[in-house]
């Protein structure tokens, strides 16, 4: 079942998510009951885990429970087993071969022996294997219960527990090559049920859940969903201690890091420690490393508390209120632990403590209650097993950084401040920093931004030495430093891959940044940035378990980007010993053996005890030639690791290459510690000397800094990509997928990181080094000028050069096939760009007449737009697409940005709709307009990123289209606020087939190692069709970098996905297309055999309408009239018309007939997937010919008459939404006939996208507004699922009582969203959450009305709705554009960050609102009554609507007593908008 | 400026003002002014800086023209200067006589009725500028590589060849027989486009950079060219192409029939006021002056005709006004200053029983096209007519002329007597005497001056990788 090695499938890839939770007992009493409803709610949660293609196996879900010790004596005794006064037991995978099993049982009995514990016996524990299905019995284990006897009363239970554990370390280490082996728990405090079985097949599985005598008193629950179908029983949650939602997106740090600093590790209470390393497991799940690594800190002797706190602490750097003995506690840890970042939320026991945690993003959703039988719930959602709403007493969520924990020892309920305090408290962290850590000062001024200036001679043999063009001085650092920011271009990278190109290229360039899609969201460098820090250390680390005022003795840095200064200081530090490393080497020596060499010194200077290994290549002597920093970088920290020496020391690298955010991610990503990048500085400070800065005075002095700020910047958005906030999370994470590069160099160098197709080895590294040596050291070679960011003459080949667009653009024009020929000519015999260049058709088959081939017709329908919002495009240019591609009978693309409603049913309209993090103009009418619903999870230039449209190509036409204000800047964010994971995109998936039962949906992911096994989790989520796109896709506008370094070709990812669908059997559930750089029928045939079913295309129907690749679009000055706003250009020089997109896309298709009959087959399905028609040919250089393609071609060992392509109409979900069919059947008469009226329904939360059924039949009958004079009210109680009243159109009022889950009124358009508590629960409705996180997101319309809390981010991207809530949490109003929010009562942090239109109310009771809003684009002020009448007035009518609607009596109280509370109310508003003008904009609006 | 993105549109293309027409044919000097340092960071500034530069794309020597708009933009002079010179050796040359609107203006992405950047006129303000300030080239990095290449010819192959060597540390000498440089630059194009100073300049830059020029000297006549091959390490030629076309047709000998070379040196040593010149002066004054020829020489020979007081200046060309093969800037120009044009006439005889009376034109129409997409004009039966003429001058081009020494030293031509180059050979523009390199008009045919300029910069790159000068 494994997949074969030749392609490029791997299991490693695989990822998960799930829903999990937690029931305890206060009161600490066991009882059936308790793990009864825990299987119960993990039934309830079955739509957040995955079922596999035998429609039965789920993906794995368990029980960890408080041991249930009478329990486990009665099933021993009638085994036969005598136990103890103290005992423990667990369960054992073990392999169904009996020989196998036994010398499992034998080696785990030994190893048990040797730690003086005795086997008291081994029950084969009763499965019922029927639960099963066909894939879970495929790999289903022999297990067994194992007990064991603690041989003396000296041992108390912690003791008895590090014996277990170590023996259990030691079978694992000794029984490394069984796959089956495993014990799930083997501990006197707890114990683990789990398998490959949906929920509702648990109990039948396991028969001892059923059994009334098991009794706990605390259980946690878990069910999985993984991306691919191959999961393993070992794999399923919990483990030995905790359960978890989400991903570790920082994990290939932590377990890095759990490497090296495992030989530091020391622990009286484990004294055989070092013998059982590696502690955290380097493979499987990134679940199962987290928890062994929490193991490990549980057996050195921490608590819980403290350990989960430690691991993933909240975040403590940005926020400037905390506590400052709190902080020194972060702080001191900080040292020793690199956060172990989400998005992450986690339950867990360890028999002491039932405690559950979220990350510092909080991006997992969590909620509680504590009902009157004194018992504690926690889960994903809300609802998860029915108690009557008066017996919950107490009802809430955790947000970003919370922590919720029961002391089972004292029944105490401790909070997240609770926990702060008794952790800060145990030592006296605050004064241990503070006699230890040095903080470095930041060097504001620094007139000597090059201390030594070089002169020009020395300075040219540098840029030159260093690969340092005119153009990169200019565009890159030049704006870097001027602008603090990084350079924004647009289009995309059409350059060769390094590997590929005839040109030196950075060593650099051959890394590719990993970035997170679907599995695990990235984050908000711009509008989160208080999660994110680039605080660095400087001293050794020590022994986490022995807390010490000497362990505090660090040098603190802001930032790991040096100046000269600051390096100067930490080496005239006296404690801070260092060596310096030349990367310097006589070329006789060679790359390799140079590198070998530097290694070996930087080991004995460790082992001499030197705390810094300064890198150096800032002294050029002739006749030597610089190993690259980041070749010798990485092998140096590989080697230190191997070595256990690395974390004794720092390693700071002081290096030309090193210039863009880029470079320094790659150099701390392989383990640096600092980056002093002094060619950077010598390049400024010419340019400045030069007059090519133009700064005044003071900014000049400043411009070291202003360029540290600029990659400050970039790097968080490198790290954001991979959503990790801190610079030590990304320390060594290896991030990166090498696309080019020997498997020479990534064994000695880049150990461990993805590297597919070979390539450059060190022979090529050192001949580039070399070819810049002998220009570098002739003085009369100037630097060259550069053409890697834009063509020119000489430079880097670019695949969208002058003549192929002049050749494209007569093509299209005359109509001509002959000079569509040329054209083709041009780009299908170019010198090898990509990888499908050195892939030929293998001509061996017999030719077939032309007219025997499919017609155009066949082919066309496979061809769609890429999605380019109106916005990047002129209208003109938009509609003639879509006129083109509907004349074609091919599919045109939205993008994100809406469309006009009077295109809709026309010919201008877009078949495609984008759905995107923005939510630009997404409304139900615009959703039911659509055969295909794209949602775009990462854009090939810039994965990791939202959209941005630059203020000045929003004009009034677009901000209406956008739900925007003219003028202000766009930018949608990072991550969709819905998609945090696998089981979000089910989830939005889900949202759009319910208000548009009719479309397919498309998931756009980009390519990138593990790409595939996204797709198939996106299979699974029911998807119908999954794009993915390469990394040389176009965009609008984006930083240079995202669009140079980001994403791999599409080549390799088309070939994983199309590898791994067909190996999960998923294949034919999905259409798979293509996208990036398709120019040619050639394009189309060569990615049709490496998988693709239908073909996307953006920049070359673009060329056809006029588009000449200037490379301007974000500046809306487009002469071509193609990508601007701008009326005289989009009037006067827009020239193209849809004929000219039709005539390329025929010539198109009709060279796809000729090659298919030149290949002899009919049609394109044929070939599709047929890899037996392509052969690899050799390269034209040196790199180029060490290339390996194979894995492109494999067939994955599968036969070619398994699926190769989609064979199903749709991809229907398992839920059937039958409340929603049922709630259509009842309301759709008076919908058609609009009479209004009023209906009832009760809830559970698996009842999801409630009312989005009936939004999209009112919106396809009467649009998105029409219905609103006769509405229909739907009257809810219950526990809503997640989604209540998704996409709602105007005319369905929805009314619940009760609470709901996430997402509440997302993309609502009109219509009205109320919620109150039930009128019988005992709490107190305004301080108890009420809705989940992200509601409101993307709202354009209609009202919400809520007695009671939000969740996390309410009103993302709110574009027009009002609503009033009564609490919210983090995030409130991010992105909003338009509407009006009130919040009655306490918001958390970050309240409107980049908040640009619409406004707010607040009311601040404890009179700290001003820590809590983002200070960066809104204001606050007072209501005056005087002076503001209107606001008054409109608050008033707000609350009157809210009572009316909610019967809330908070907002009750403060109508009736307005005059008290007015002066506690502020107004938010944009910083550009004056306060008059609110209301009117709002009337307007409505 | 409101948006720096779209000074494009809101600042209109503006060319440096002209003299006007009435005072410009009084004189032969340059008839542009200079551009001021505002008006031209200005028009610099209206360069969008396109991805994809269609402008450098086109250009022969492929400047890098958004990046010397961009520091004009700047006001960084010197350095636009430096960066101006390391693709051509005559920037100033070539921002006064390229026919940009058929290279890097014609590509100008703002072309399409936006009006493209005025390149042409800043590239020539940028050289022209630096050097009044007292820029001069670095060569302070300069290290003599103990080599001396032998150059024949100081036309602008020969220059720019010259300009390469001397930047890498090879000496070249200069041969050329006039007693200026520039060859056709100095003799073949009128002071009004190009002013003889603005040589005497480069001549002065050049020798200050270390080239010798050995002028008035006729290598083949003065000196044998076996004597190059013998002091030299290596040789380049670049002597142009100086065989006129002819007509074919009857009356090509009358009196009062003038090549077009002859006509304007004779003009330019005039003014230049050689010894000897006024009496070697062809004065068209008060005379009917027929001019046959479309391209950039024949538009020298009307101005110039113009300028000498002509009674009247007609020019003919077999092809349309849009086929015309020269710099639509000088047609314009011509007309301006008064030159009639008549299309679609191809000359068939011309007539006089003395000396010459008239031209006999037949009118043409286009037909199908020839193998490189040009449509031939073909004769329309009847339309004969005959135009009234004192004087003629035939401007149909020029065809190699190579010297005959050439052979005896291993130099092969092509048929079309076209020196033979790169043909199997190691290093570009290399002859099939090693040691003998050739660019310019004398290897590719009579062709613009930038290729020119090319040639002879990749000449001298063959040279420099032929003498293993890295």
């Amino acid at each position: 079942m494994p997949a074969p090695s030749s392609g490029l499938y791997k299991e490693t890839y695989e990822r998960d998510s799930c829903g999990f939770g937690l029931i305890a007992s206060l009161d600490d009493a066991p009882s059936h009951w308790l793990v009864h409803t825990a299987i119960s709610s993990l039934n309830r949660l079955t739509h957040r885990g995955a079922i596999a293609a035998d429609g039965k196996t789920g993906d794995g879900c368990g029980l960890l429970l408080k041991r249930p010790e009478s329990f486990l004596r009665a099933v021993a005794a009638e085994a036969g087993i005598y136990l103890r006064g103290r005992f423990a037991a667990g369960l054992v995978f073990l392999s169904r071969e009996s020989g196998e099993a036994a010398a499992a049982r034998a080696t785990l009995a030994a190893a048990l022996a040797r730690q003086g514990l005795e086997v008291a016996g081994w029950r084969v524990l009763p499965v019922e294997t029927e639960a099963c299905g066909a894939d879970a019995l495929r790999s289903l284990p022999r297990i067994e219960q194992l007990f064991v006897n603690c041989p003396t009363a000296e041992l108390d239970e912690a003791a008895f527990n590090r014996r277990l554990f170590m023996a259990r370390r030691f079978a694992e280490k000794a029984r490394e090559r069984d796959p089956l082996f495993y014990v799930p728990s083997l501990s006197a405090s707890i114990i683990v049920y789990k398998g490959m079985v949906m929920p509702q097949h648990l109990v039948q599985f396991y028969p001892d859940l059923a059994d009334a005598r098991l009794e706990s008193s605390v259980a946690v629950f878990h069910q999985r969903f993984s991306t691919n179908t191959l999961p393993q029983w070992r794999l399923a949650h919990p483990y030995r201690y905790l359960a978890h939602n989400g991903e570790i997106n920082t994990i290939q740090c932590n377990r890095n890091w759990a490497t090296a600093r495992g030989p530091l590790l020391r622990s009286a209470l484990l004294p055989q420690l070092q013998e059982v390393l590696p502690l955290v497991s380097l493979s499987g799940s990134d679940s199962q490393s987290l928890d062994n690594m929490l193991e490990v800190l549980l057996m050195g002797g921490l608590d819980a508390l403290h350990a989960m706190r430690l691991l993933m602490p909240p975040a403590w750097h940005g926020l400037d209120a905390i506590d400052p003995e709190l902080r020194a506690f972060y702080e001191y840890y900080s040292v020793h632990m690199e956060p172990w970042d989400g998005p992450a939320g986690v339950v867990l026991t360890d028999g002491r403590y039932a405690l559950c945690t979220l990350d510092r993003n909080g991006l997992r959703p969590a909620r509680f209650c504590i009902t009157a039988n004194r018992c504690l719930t926690v889960a994903s959602e809300t609802g998860v097993w029915d108690y009557p709403p008066e017996e919950v007493v107490r009802q809430g969520k955790l947000g970003p950084g919370d922590m919720i924990a029961l002391d089972l020892k004292t029944g105490v309920l401790l909070s997240s401040q609770d926990i702060d305090q008794l952790l800060k408290s145990r030592h006296p962290y605050k004064s241990w920093l503070k006699k230890g850590v040095r903080y470095l000062e930041s060097d504001l001024v620094d007139p000597r931004l090059a201390a030594e200036p070089m002169d020009r001679a020395t300075l040219s043999l540098y840029q030159k030495m260093f690969n340092v063009t005119q153009e990169e001085r200019d565009d890159i650092i030049r704006v870097l430093a001027q602008d603090e920011n990084e350079a924004v271009g647009s289009m995309g990278d059409d350059t060769p891959l390094p590997v590929l190109s005839h040109q030196v290229r950075s060593l650099y360039d051959y890394f590719r940044q990993q970035f997170a899609q679907v599995t695990n969201p990235p984050i908000d460098p711009l509008r989160e940035s208080i999660v994110m820090s680039l605080q660095t250390q400087i001293g050794p680390e020590c022994n986490i378990f022995e807390p010490a005022p000497e362990h505090a003795r660090q040098v603190v840095l802001g930032s790991p980007i040096l100046s000269q200064r600051k390096l100067r200081q930490i080496l005239a530090i006296e404690e801070v010993t260092h060596e310096f490393i030349d990367l310097q080497y006589p070329p006789g020596e060679g790359l390799r053996a140079a590198i070998v060499r530097m290694c070996a010194q930087a080991e004995s200077a460790v082992r001499e005890g030197k705390l810094v290994l300064l890198l150096s290549d800032r002294y050029l002597v002739k006749g030597r030639i610089p190993a690259h920093a980041l070749l010798v970088t990485a092998a140096v920290h590989q080697h230190l690791v191997r070595t256990g020496l690395r974390c004794k020391c720092n390693l700071l690298v002081e290096t030309g290459t090193a210039r863009e955010p880029h470079h320094f991610a790659c150099l701390i990503g392989y383990g640096a510690t600092a980056v002093y990048p002094y060619m950077a500085y010598q390049v400024l400070f010419e340019m400045m000397r030069g007059g090519r800065v133009k700064l005044d005075f003071a900014a000049r002095l400043e411009l070291g800094r202003s360029y540290r700020a600029g990659v400050r910047k970039g790097l968080f958005k490198i790290m954001s990509k991979m959503g990790i906030s801190t610079i030590s999370s990304y320390r060594s994470a290896q991030l990166f997928e090498i696309v080019g590069l020997a498997d020479e160099v990534v064994r000695l160098c880049f150990t461990g990181t993805e590297s597919r197709v070979q390539g450059a080895d060190f022979a090529d590294l050192e001949a580039d080094a070399l070819a810049l040596a002998r220009l570098a050291w002739n003085p009369r070679e100037a630097i060259a000028q550069g053409g890697l960011l834009k063509y020119m003459h000489g430079g880097e080949y670019h695949m969208y050069n002058p003549d192929v667009i002049a050749a494209l653009q007569a093509a299209v024009i005359s109509g001509d096939p002959a000079h569509y020929r040329e054209f083709a000519q041009l780009v299908n015999s170019r010198p090898p760009s990509t990888f499908r260049d050195l892939l030929a058709l293998r001509t061996a088959a017999r030719a077939i007449p032309l007219s025997e081939v499919e017609p155009a017709g066949a082919i066309l329908a496979r061809f769609d737009g890429a999605g380019m919002s109106l916005g990047a495009l002129s209208p003109e240019a938009h509609e003639a697409l879509a006129i083109a591609m509907n004349r074609l009978g091919a599919r045109s693309n939205s993008g994100e940005g809406g469309e006009d409603p009077a295109r809709y049913r026309t010919e201008k309209n877009s078949k495609i709709k984008q759905v995107a993090s923005g939510r630009f103009g997404v409304t139900p009418e615009y959703l039911i307009n659509a055969e295909v619903l794209q949602i775009k999870i990462a854009q090939g230039a810039k994965p990791g990123e939202g959209g941005q449209l630059p203020g000045h190509k929003v004009n009034d036409m677009i901000a209406t289209l956008r739900f925007a204000r003219p003028g202000v800047g766009l930018i949608s964010p990072p991550p969709h606020h819905d998609i945090y994971s696998i089981e979000d995109l089910a989830q939005l998936i889900f949202d759009l087939k319910q208000v548009n039962p009719t479309a397919l949906v498309s998931v756009r992911l980009v390519a990138e190692p593990g790409v595939g096994t996204v797709a198939a989790g996106v299979a699974k989520a029911y998807a119908d069709l999954i794009t993915i796109s390469g990394y040389d896709g176009g965009t609008g506008a984006s930083p240079l970098s995202s669009i140079k370094y980001a994403g791999t070709p599409w080549e390799l990812g088309l070939a994983e996905t199309h590898q791994t669908l067909r190996i999960n059997d998923l294949r034919h559930r999905v259409r798979l297309q293509a996208d990036g750089g398709l120019k040619t029928g050639l394009d189309v045939v060569k990615a049709a055999i490496i998988g693709a079913e239908s073909f996307g295309f953006g920049s070359a129907p673009m060329v056809a309408l006029g588009c000449k690749y200037l490379r301007i679009c974000h500046l809306n000055n487009c002469t071509t009239g193609v990508a601007t706003q701008h009326n005289v250009l989009r009037s006067k020089y827009f020239t193209g018309l849809p004929e000219m997109v039709i005539n390329y896309f025929r010539f198109v298709a009709e060279e796809v007939r000729e090659i298919l009959a030149s290949l002899g087959v009919r049609g394109l399905a044929e070939i599709i997937g047929r890899t037996e028609y392509l052969e690899a040919r050799p390269g034209v250089t040196p790199k180029q010919r060490k290339l390996d393609l194979t894995p492109i071609l494999s067939s994955a060992g599968l036969a070619a008459d398994a699926p190769q392509f989609c064979a199903v109409a749709s991809n229907a979900p398992f839920d059937k939404g039958e409340l929603a069919e049922r709630m259509v059947r009842d309301l759709l008469p008076a919908i058609e006939g609009k009479r209004g009226g009023e209906w009832s329904y009760a809830l559970s939360n698996f009842n999801r996208s409630i009312g989005a059924r009936l939004s999209g039949e009112i919106a396809r009958r009467w649009g998105n507004y029409a219905m609103e004079d006769a509405p229909i009210t739907v009257r809810c109680t219950g526990h809503a699922g997640q989604s209540f009243g998704v996409w709602n159109a105007g005319g369905l009022h929805l009314y619940l009582e009760g609470d709901a889950n996430d997402y509440v009124g997302k993309g609502m358009a009109a219509g009205r969203i109320v919620l109150r508590h039930p009128r019988r629960a005992p709490f107190v409705a305004r301080h108890t959450v009420i809705m989940g996180n992200t509601c409101l997101y993307g709202a354009t319309g209609g009202e919400l009305y809520a007695a009671g809390v939000a969740g996390e981010r309410f009103a993302v991207r709110n574009s027009g709705a009002v609503a009033v809530i009564e609490g919210a949490g983090d995030h409130c109003c991010e992105y909003m554009t338009g509407g009006a929010v009130c919040v009655l009562g306490r918001t958390g942090v970050n309240f409107g960050a980049g908040f640009t239109g619409g406004f707010a109310y607040v009311l601040d009771l404890e009179r700290n609102f001003v820590d809590r809003y983002n200070h960066e684009l809104i204001d606050i002020s007072r209501i005056h009554p005087e002076a503001m009448q209107s606001h008054v007035q409109h608050l008033e009518g707000l609350l009157e609507r809210h009572v009316t609607a909610t019967g809330s009596s908070w907002a009750e109280e403060i109508r009736g007593d307005l005059r008290t509370f007015l002066p506690k109310f502020w107004v938010v508003k944009p910083k550009a908008a004056s306060i008059d003008s609110l209301i009117d904009s709002l009337r307007r609006a409505a | 400026m409101a948006d720096k993105n779209l000074q494009f549109l809101d600042i209109p293309r503006s060319d440096p003002p002209k003299t006007a027409v009435e005072a410009r044919v009084r004189d032969f000097r340059e008839i542009y002014a200079p551009y001021d340092a505002a008006t031209a960071a200005q028009q610099a500034g209206r360069c969008i800086a396109c991805g994809n530069p269609f402008c450098e794309w086109k250009c022969p020597v492929h400047n890098y023209i958004p990046n010397w708009l961009k520091l004009i933009e700047e006001g960084n002079l010197f350095e636009a200067a430096e960066l101006s010179h390391k693709t051509n050796s005559l920037p100033e040359v070539c921002g006064r006589i390229c026919p940009q609107d058929r290279l890097c203006e014609g590509a100008c992405t703002l072309n399409d009725g936006l009006g493209a950047v005025s390149i042409g006129a800043i590239e020539k303000y940028i050289t022209d500028e630096a050097l009044r300030r007292g820029w001069k080239p670095d060569m302070s990095n300069v290290q003599p590589a103990g080599r001396r290449v032998a150059i024949v010819g100081a036309g602008p192959a020969g220059l720019a060849c010259a300009d390469i060597l001397v930047r890498n540390g090879v000496q070249p000498v200069v041969f050329d027989r006039y007693a200026r440089i520039g060859g056709l630059l100095t003799f073949g194009i009128p002071p009004f486009k190009l002013e003889k100073q603005v040589m005497e300049k480069r001549r002065e830059i050049m020798e200050g950079m270390g080239v010798e020029f050995r002028l008035s000297c006729d290598v083949g006549r003065d000196l044998p060219f076996g004597d190059l091959l013998g002091q030299y390490d290596a040789v380049f030629l670049g002597m142009g192409t100086y065989a006129p076309v002819k007509g074919g047709f009857a009356g090509e000998d009358l009196p009062g029939v003038y090549e077009a070379l002859p006509y304007l040196i004779s003009n330019i040593n005039h003014e230049l006021e050689f010894p000897g010149a006024a009496q070697a002066l062809i004065s068209l004054r008060g005379r009917r002056v027929v001019v046959l020829g479309g391209g950039d020489t024949a538009m020298d020979c009307n101005r110039t005709a113009v300028r000498q007081g002509a009674e009247s200046v007609t020019c003919t060309y077999r092809r349309d006004e849009g086929n015309m093969p020269g710099s639509h800037r000088d047609y314009k120009n011509s007309r301006e200053e008064g030159v009639e044009f008549l299309f679609n006439r191809q000359p068939i005889e011309i007539v006089g029983a003395e000396r010459v009376e008239g031209v006999k034109l037949v009118e043409t129409h286009l037909g199908a096209a020839d193998a490189r997409g040009r449509r031939l004009p073909q004769p329309v039966a009847g339309s004969e007519e005959i135009l009234p003429a004192d004087a003629v001058i035939i401007a149909f081009g020029f065809l190699p002329s190579p010297p005959s020494w050439l052979n005896e030293h291993h130099v092969r031509l092509h048929a079309s007597g076209r020196v033979r180059v790169s043909a199997g050979a190691a290093n570009a523009f290399q002859t099939t005497n090693p040691r003998v390199f050739a660019g310019g008009d004398m290897v590719r045919g009579s062709d613009l001056v930038v290729t020119a300029v090319f040639e002879g910069r990749e000449a001298a790159r063959g040279i420099l990788n032929y003498l293993a000068v890295a």
